[in-house]
């Protein structure tokens, strides 16, 4: 049966916003999202937190105890589920505190924040992957690039669009950040992956 | 033949009840516990032991004066006729037996423990004291009041033949190891630890309890105490949970020489054995989770692991952490903090009344999920050098990081506990440099920062 074209969405719009992709990330597999700062991916984990967190507690593994706890709140996480493991730059530390709580199963998702550094121990994303698999948590690992190589199962590559700014000609406060989520990899689905389809994503402050 | 004996401290606490009940045990082995400062005791059979109703007394006076507090006893044949014996008189007073009924007479029907309704009703009927109550036709007060009129009637004229309902002491889940030529390491220490620890969840289980809060209390060679306290994420009685838990506390913050006497103690919690809803969500397991903690705080430090608790305040990034626990409306931090500070009696408080509910009656909210954008704090924030044009940031350079303002906004003043000694004030700004990065600084007296990374 033809399909209108009045009825597609414009292109680079996907009409289940931001609960479409958050619906991707698949439960008992390492999923990545990976991007620059200021791209928009600690937004897309804290909103993948929060949507977790109806299922469960969640944890998240902080390498460079970046996470603003006022922010999360206002994201929807219920801080008092949220097992908050702070690694004070130390991402050795956080990769094992991430492995370690893979190990005791429950939580609805555990996410590790790599923070700026751009490396992974060798081996680490199987181990991880295997430890996550055939689990009901979900493993999210964010970071700068893409770090655990054929392990992940999902990996969405965010990037900035533009900066939102309230006030003109001088602006008078930051409103947002525009920011284009694209699934690079998908195991589960991969009609995700395909050209041209992006989720446009607007963050609000 | 029944004798009560009221022990009576006015304007009681607490912390008062727990001695008077301490005290009353001590002189006889059925006692009650009435109100605050009201404890009774059964004297049946005590007459020869302690020489007399009235030596007894006095032991109980003395006993109470020696705490430092002022008391009254009162002995009857019945509950009523001794609280009143111990409200009306100063010190001692001894109702003889069998004249109860005649010594109630004037007493107030308060001494009843009315119910507000009939209280109300006594007292529509114009009857105010006991005398009145028990000159009341029997029959008459039946048709009215039910079975409730002849029971009150009888505890008017002093006839109480219900037994005490008998307090007894909660028990204390403490156990304690002497070492005779101390010890340095922390791996036997923790051996030491996790055997006080099976034992004290071998009773925890016997008494189907569990524990929420573990203190310990180490007696070091050099004379001085080394105190330690740790709580699991959930109320346990599993013994390998438990040593681990404490393993890593101690390892955490190790006792500085060589320990002689090591006690253990554990907060008993009830907790009831109710099966998992199936709209709840499962979670993890809280043996898994109190080993899983125990390890990770050997990682990333005690201080580095729990859940964020925001800050009453203004000033930036007020937050603190708060221990993890898997039922936050138990609220366990605050009782856990009270078991820390208290010192163990042997008789203190009720007994483990604490329940846990899984059902805290919480709606389950809807999660207002809105596309918030993150920020990404700056801890300890980073020092950088700013240009300024026209008042205005116009460039930027720090440690691994410089470029040029293509827009920004501001300055935004945050401002508080000026009437403190920890004021703050700083002038905030929101820049966007040319590679895109959007980023918070802050400018005080100190000079520019770099606070925080929108992401």
């Amino acid at each position: 049966m033809a399909t209108s074209i009045e009825s597609l969405p414009p292109p680079g719009l996907d009409p289940e916003g931001l609960d479409g992709l958050l619906q991707a990330f698949p439960q008992g597999r390492l999923s990545e999202i990976v991007g620059p700062r200021s791209s928009g991916g600690s937004s897309l984990l804290l909103a993948l937190l929060a949507r977790a967190a109806r299922n469960g507690v969640t944890a998240l593994v902080d390498a460079s105890d970046t996470l603003d706890p006022a922010v999360a709140a206002r994201a929807g996480l219920d801080l008092r589920g949220l097992l908050w493991v702070r690694c004070g730059g130390r991402l050795p530390v956080a990769w094992r505190a991430t492995d370690l709580l893979l190990r005791c199963p429950g939580f609805a998702a555990i996410a590790l924040d790599v923070g700026e550094s751009a490396s992974a121990p060798p081996g680490m994303g199987v181990r991880l992957q295997r430890a996550v698999a055939n689990g009901e948590s979900m493993l999210v690992v964010r970071g700068p690039r893409h770090l655990l190589g054929s392990a992940a199962a999902l990996v969405v590559s965010v990037r900035r669009v533009r900066a939102r700014w309230i006030g003109a000609p001088r602006p008078l406060r930051l409103g947002g950040l525009v920011s284009e989520a694209r699934v690079v990899r998908s195991r589960s689905d991969p009609g995700l992956t395909r050209p041209g389809r992006a989720w446009l994503l607007e963050w609000r402050t | 033949m029944i004798r009560i004996a009221c022990l009576h401290v006015p304007d009681a606490d607490a912390t008062v009840q727990s001695a008077l009940l301490d005290i009353a045990l001590r002189h006889s082995p059925s006692v009650e516990d009435v109100a605050p400062g009201i404890v009774f005791l059964d004297l049946r059979g005590l007459g020869k032991l302690w020489g007399g109703e009235e030596e007894l007394a006095r032991r109980l006076l003395q006993a109470v004066a020696e705490r430092g507090w002022t008391a009254r006893v009162g002995i009857a044949g019945s509950r009523a006729g001794a609280r009143f014996a111990a409200r009306a008189g100063e010190g001692v007073t001894i109702v003889p037996p069998g004249r109860d009924a005649g010594r109630l007479g004037v007493a107030p029907l308060a001494l009843l423990d009315l119910g507000p309704e009939m209280a109300a009703r006594l007292a529509r009927w114009g009857i105010r004291t006991l005398g009145e109550l028990a000159d009341l036709p029997a029959r008459g007060l039946a048709q009215r009041l039910g079975d409730e009129g002849p029971r009150l009637q009888r505890l008017a004229r002093g006839e109480d033949p219900t037994p005490l309902r008998l307090w007894t002491p909660p028990p204390v889940f403490e156990e304690s190891a002497e070492c005779a030529w101390g010890i340095e390491a922390l791996e036997p220490l923790g051996d030491l630890m996790a055997g006080l620890a099976e034992a004290l969840c071998a009773r925890l289980r016997r008494d189907e309890l569990t524990a929420d809060a573990f203190a310990w209390t180490c007696r070091l060679a050099d004379r001085t105490v080394h105190e330690g306290f740790c709580a699991p994420a959930a109320p346990l009685a599993d013994p390998a949970a438990a040593a681990a838990m404490l393993r890593a506390s101690l390892a955490a913050r190790p006792p500085r020489a060589a320990v002689e006497g090591i006690t253990l103690r554990a907060h008993p919690l009830r907790a009831p054995k109710t099966q998992p809803r199936f709209d709840e969500p499962p979670g993890p397991s809280p043996r898994l989770l109190t080993a899983a903690l125990a390890r990770l705080s050997g990682l990333v430090g005690t201080s580095g692991i729990g859940a964020p608790e925001l800050l009453d305040s203004h000033r930036p990034d007020a937050m603190q952490m708060t221990p993890f626990v898997l039922f936050p409306s138990l609220q366990r931090g605050e009782r856990a903090s009270n078991f820390q500070n208290q010192i163990p009696l042997p008789h203190r408080g009720r007994g483990p009344q604490f329940e846990l509910s899984r059902d805290s009656g919480e709606a389950s909210a809807e999660i207002d999920q809105r596309a918030v954008l993150a920020v990404r704090r700056i801890r300890p924030p980073r020092h950088v050098q700013v240009r300024l044009e026209s008042g205005a940031p116009i460039h930027l350079r720090a440690t691994g990081l410089a470029g040029r303002i293509v827009t920004g906004a501001g300055p935004w003043r945050v401002s508080g506990a000026w009437w403190t000694d920890d004021a703050f004030v700083q002038d905030e700004w929101d820049v966007e440099l040319d590679d895109g990065m959007l980023c918070r600084l802050a400018r005080d007296a100190r000079g520019w920062r770099l606070e925080a990374i929108y992401d």
